[in-house]
């Protein structure tokens, strides 16, 4: 027991920082996920292969290679980036790439009569967008968004390759220096928590989205 | 003087040509009826008036405004987008499927447009809808969803919500077939409602009873042009054309 809370302290230090990490990228990544969204519906076909190339690229590399060249590849190229900014930067890119594509999906599961509604009342493109579009699209994305965000939390541990000390390099230090396997069980206490508490979230979230059919 | 003029209309998709020429005159007050098998065109010349489909070729004028007027060599020139919003507001459309939108509330849908686009002040947004409520019969449906309603419910909200933005003709596409037979009669009821306040109206339909009753014209389309067109006695009880006596006997012996 003793030995559990002397773990602590690190541990919820490595824990803020992979919250910090979590928050950050959401924060960044789900609005751009909407904007990349509709760039990559854009009749404007230059944008739209643009949009294309860049969800290939960030879909189509594993997170852990980008992560790594954020930091070691621009840093031999000359480019010295923050640790966690390259972590930041690297998540943010991903993740968008990601929600990109999921809302893509979600706004053209809208039925066409819902723009055609929206343009003989006399909306314009960006009314339609917002009042009447992107918030159905939110409720038909809020399913595979819930499972990225899960994504996102476990995720976060991949950032340990660049030395950054976040709740499992924490626990791993803690495990070889004491030669024990607690602080792995810990770690993963801590993540489960996470994890619950995102899972809660937004089953509240698709209750409330609920009052409609 | 015509409240709409659709002059020589053509419209095709890919290889398809669905309008071959149509064209159709409408005075303040009448209701035109149109008729035909599906794949005539009728549809896709009501969505051309209301700005939904692009003509091919042709001319389009509301209340003296022209909204796409044939060019040099036959090509259309429609107006701007802006200007398009300006003389489409005076159409209204229902549309065979209601397109309410589901996430907001009867209120909200009635709402909408009105204070978005005519920029009227929410409370008297709101007078005003629940004054058409009340007018369609669905006073207390305000705080609903519209998937708490039935389907002809859904249509009366539809046409309340068009009403809402005051426009001076209304069009109707079809807008009982997708109903159940038992609840397209509250809705005919209310676009009959609509016809003895002297609304200007386009309806497609199959209803060929309704047309008779309500219609002052009745035009029959087939194969992207109109065959004959007349009074709704004329049309339906003594038509013409060998093709619409057709599509009448089969239409009436479906009933």
């Amino acid at each position: 027991m003793e030995y559990l809370l002397s773990l602590l302290p690190a541990m919820l230090a490595g824990t803020t920082i992979t919250l910090k990490l979590f928050f950050l990228t959401l924060i960044m990544s789900l609005p751009l996920g909407v904007v990349g969204a509709i760039a990559r519906m854009s009749r404007f076909k230059p944008l739209n292969l643009l949009m294309q190339l860049y969800v290939w690229l960030f879909r189509g590399t594993p997170l852990l290679l980008q992560l790594l060249f954020m930091y070691y590849g621009l840093l031999i190229a000359g480019i010295r980036l923050e640790r966690f900014t390259a972590a930041v930067l690297a998540f943010v890119l991903n993740y968008s790439a990601y929600y990109t594509e999921i809302y893509r999906g979600g706004i053209q599961s809208i039925d066409r009569g819902q723009y055609e509604a929206a343009h003989v009342l006399g909306l314009n493109r960006f009314q339609t967008m917002t009042r009447i579009i992107l918030p159905q699209m939110f409720k038909v994305v809020l399913p595979p968004t819930s499972n990225e965000v899960i994504n996102l939390i476990k995720d976060t541990a991949l950032i340990y390759a660049i030395g950054v000390s976040e709740l499992l390099r924490v626990a791993k230090t803690a495990a070889v220096r004491d030669f024990s396997g607690t602080p792995f069980l810990v770690a993963a206490v801590f993540y489960l928590i996470m994890t619950g508490l995102i899972q809660q979230f937004f089953k509240w979230l698709e209750k409330k989205y609920d009052y409609y059919g | 003087m015509y409240i709409l003029q659709a002059l020589d209309i053509y419209k095709s998709f890919k290889d398809v040509r669905v309008l071959r020429g149509i064209s159709l005159q409408v005075k303040k007050g009448e209701v035109v009826a149109i008729i035909g098998p599906s794949g005539s065109g009728k549809s896709t010349f009501l969505r051309c008036l209301n700005n939904l489909e692009k003509v091919d070729g042709g001319t389009i004028e509301i209340q003296g405004e022209f909204m796409v007027e044939n060019g040099p060599g036959n090509t259309p020139s429609y107006r701007s987008e802006k200007e398009l919003a300006r003389i489409k507001r005076k159409m209204g459309m229902v549309f065979q499927n209601f397109n309410l939108f589901p996430h907001k509330s009867v209120r909200e849908n009635l709402m909408l447009a009105p204070v978005l686009v005519q920029k009227l002040r929410p409370v008297e947004a709101e007078k005003s809808a629940l004054a058409l409520l009340d007018k369609v019969g669905l006073a207390d449906k305000v705080d609903n969803y519209p998937f708490q309603l039935s389907g002809g419910q859904q249509q009366r909200v539809a046409i309340a919500r068009a009403l809402a933005m005051e426009p001076d003709i209304m069009c109707f596409d079809e807008p009982t077939s997708a109903l159940d037979p038992e609840l397209t009669g509250e809705v005919l009821q209310v676009m009959k409602d609509l016809a003895s306040e002297h609304m200007t109206m386009i309806v497609v339909t199959h209803e060929i009873g309704f047309a008779r009753e309500v219609a002052d014209r009745v035009l029959f389309m087939d194969e992207g042009v109109i065959v004959e067109q007349g009074s709704a006695e004329e049309v339906l009880l003594k038509p013409e054309h060998e093709r619409t006596r057709a599509f009448l006997s089969k239409v009436l012996m479906a009933r």
